[in-house]
């Protein structure tokens, strides 16, 4: 946010008024981080006077200090980090494989409209199947090790990918089309300089769920049938009534999340830096 | 002084026009029918001159240029530019009501666009660039993106972008026609002095009357649909002009002849 502002010289009037309601803007942009810091505060608080005064039963719900004092002791245990580095693995390879795939077949049925007829019914057909239900199927077919985690984490983040891609490239502005015609440009042209650019906001919408689709897709693969992972671990400490250990893994997975969700963030306002640009100019 | 012309749909052939069509007609064929955009239009544009497509909205005005720019095939008849059947290419020009700037693109990077897909490297495009974004009044802009740029100032990096080939034709269809009515006025006449100095020729698609009798040396009125040519408006006035042109009594008897030419009263 503060680069946007800071790396251009400010340029005439209309850039010079934005400048301006952005640095004026700064308060009110930082009443939201402070305010859920609020909110946080006074949750975990309340929790945790609720369950002292055994209002709230310690078993359902377990103090925050405990969940607490259960994250140091799972993060300074060795064989988290081999759990971690199993789901983490899943998620990378299975998000990296999905995008890459629906990217390119995206591509394709956003490119053919050959391709896009022939496969529709399918497209709805899958996009209608809640994507869990393959997990099963996926272990049965690719074993309780990592595999079919990773093959889980590709079919449920794919598809998001798949499916903007072929919205982003099949919804290119005509007009830009006819430009390109005009300047006599080759499909492969009008491709690679207006139909992917123009596209790749979408584009990295549909990377973004896809993202944490893989998450998603990775542990219920866990919870089905695993060996390993953090799903599996939470399985195991949910059966032995560890309850803060339980909520622990699960604040950890929360952070794995925001984590790779910042990550591709980032990766998206640098790469489609107009967009955001766009919005900024048009005072969204 | 000037008698009204007599209607010619052609001007004695001199052979020396660079557009040319003969009886073009263009169909749409479509799920409820056949839509006739376009019916024997026979033109003749010489080298240098600058035309306008004059008429009401659907009158198949931006499918002629369409055809002329050589992205649609006429459904029958005769077109020639330059002596060949039009197809896209570097010596035609075609600017849209849309600046259609690309927003990953800088205003350099917008204006080299066309040497780009061409894949030209014979000269250096950059100063060329340079040199057309000056021109256009946009000197120190060349590093901005579009957001940065009021719609007028896209409207000039888009002309910088259609002058950069340096084609002998420029096919503009409503260029300015988004823009409001002052900054509008201003960008036909720069346009206007730009080309006459090149001697560039220019068909001009607009359903303004005065743009049209402003800009251009002949008028082609079209009628609604199917578009025929129900006359052509000569207007005898040395380009480049001015302003002050349209304020002149024969501007008023020109608007006033295309208004006739419009309402379907030939005699005028």
């Amino acid at each position: 946010m503060s680069e946007r502002t800071a790396t251009k010289e400010p340029v005439k009037d209309k850039a010079m008024d934005q400048a301006g309601g952005l640095e004026s803007g700064w308060k009110e942009r930082s009443i939201g981080p402070i305010g859920a810091l609020i909110l946080a505060v006074i949750f975990v608080v309340t929790v945790e006077l609720l369950v002292l005064n055994e209002i709230l039963n310690d078993i359902i719900v377990p103090r925050p200090t405990d969940v607490f004092s259960a994250l140091i002791t799972t993060l300074s245990e060795g064989f988290f980090y081999r759990h971690l580095w199993v789901t983490t693995l899943e998620v990378l390879i299975g998000f990296v494989v999905g995008t890459v795939l629906g990217f390119a077949m995206g591509a394709l049925l956003g490119i053919s409209r050959r391709a896009r007829a022939i496969s529709y019914p399918y497209v709805v057909a899958f996009q209608g199947l809640p994507k869990v239900v393959l997990a099963p199927v996926f272990i049965t077919i690719f074993g309780f090790g990592i595999e079919s985690k990773i093959v889980m984490a590709i079919a449920i983040s794919f598809f998001p990918v798949l499916i903007n891609t072929m919205a982003g490239l099949t919804g290119v502005d005509p007009q830009a089309r006819r430009l390109m015609r005009s300047l006599n440009a080759s499909d492969w042209h009008i491709f690679t300089k207006l139909s992917l650019p123009s596209s790749l906001p979408l584009i990295f919408a549909g990377i973004k769920t896809g993202l944490t689709l893989a998450l998603v897709g990775a542990i219920v693969g866990e919870f089905v049938g695993a060996d390993s992972g953090l799903g599996y671990l939470l399985d195991v400490y949910s059966y032995q009534l560890e309850i803060p250990r339980v909520w622990a893994i699960t604040t950890i997975l929360a952070a794995m999340g925001v984590i790779l969700f910042l990550f591709i963030e980032w990766v998206d306002r640098k790469v489609v830096f107009w967009q955001s640009r766009r919005e900024l100019s048009t005072g969204m | 002084m000037t008698e009204p012309r007599p209607r010619t749909d052609v001007l004695p052939a001199t052979g020396a026009s660079i557009i040319e069509t003969r009886g073009l007609s263009k169909v749409y064929r479509s799920s409820s029918g056949a839509i006739e955009a376009l019916a024997d239009i026979s033109i003749e544009v010489r080298p240098g001159e600058m035309v306008a497509f004059l008429g009401p909205s659907g009158c198949g005005k931006s499918t002629l240029l369409e055809i002329l720019a050589g992205l649609i095939p006429p459904t029958s008849g005769e077109v020639t530019i330059d002596g060949q059947a039009p197809r896209p290419r570097a010596e035609v020009g075609l600017m849209f009501q849309q600046a259609l700037l690309f927003p990953w693109r800088t205003v350099l990077a917008n204006v080299l666009l066309p040497a780009e897909l061409q894949e030209k490297t014979d000269r250096d495009w950059k100063a060329r660039a340079h040199e057309l974004i000056a021109m256009v009044g946009l000197e120190g802009w060349a590093e901005k993106y579009h957001w940065e740029l009021s719609g007028g100032m896209q409207q000039r990096v888009a002309l910088a972008r259609v002058l950069l080939l340096d084609p002998e034709i420029l096919l503009l269809d409503e260029p300015f026609g988004a823009l409001d009515e002052m900054t509008r006025e201003s960008l036909d006449l720069e346009m206007m002095r730009i080309a006459s100095n090149a001697g560039k020729t220019v068909v001009l698609v607009t359903h303004n009357v005065y743009e049209a009798a402003l800009m251009c040396d002949r008028i082609f009125v079209f009628t609604p649909r199917p578009g025929r040519i129900a006359g052509v408006v000569e207007i005898d006035e040395a380009q480049p002009r001015s302003l002050a042109f349209s304020t002149t009594t024969e501007f008023g008897e020109r608007v006033a002849q295309v208004r006739g030419l419009l309402s379907g009263d030939s005699d005028e």
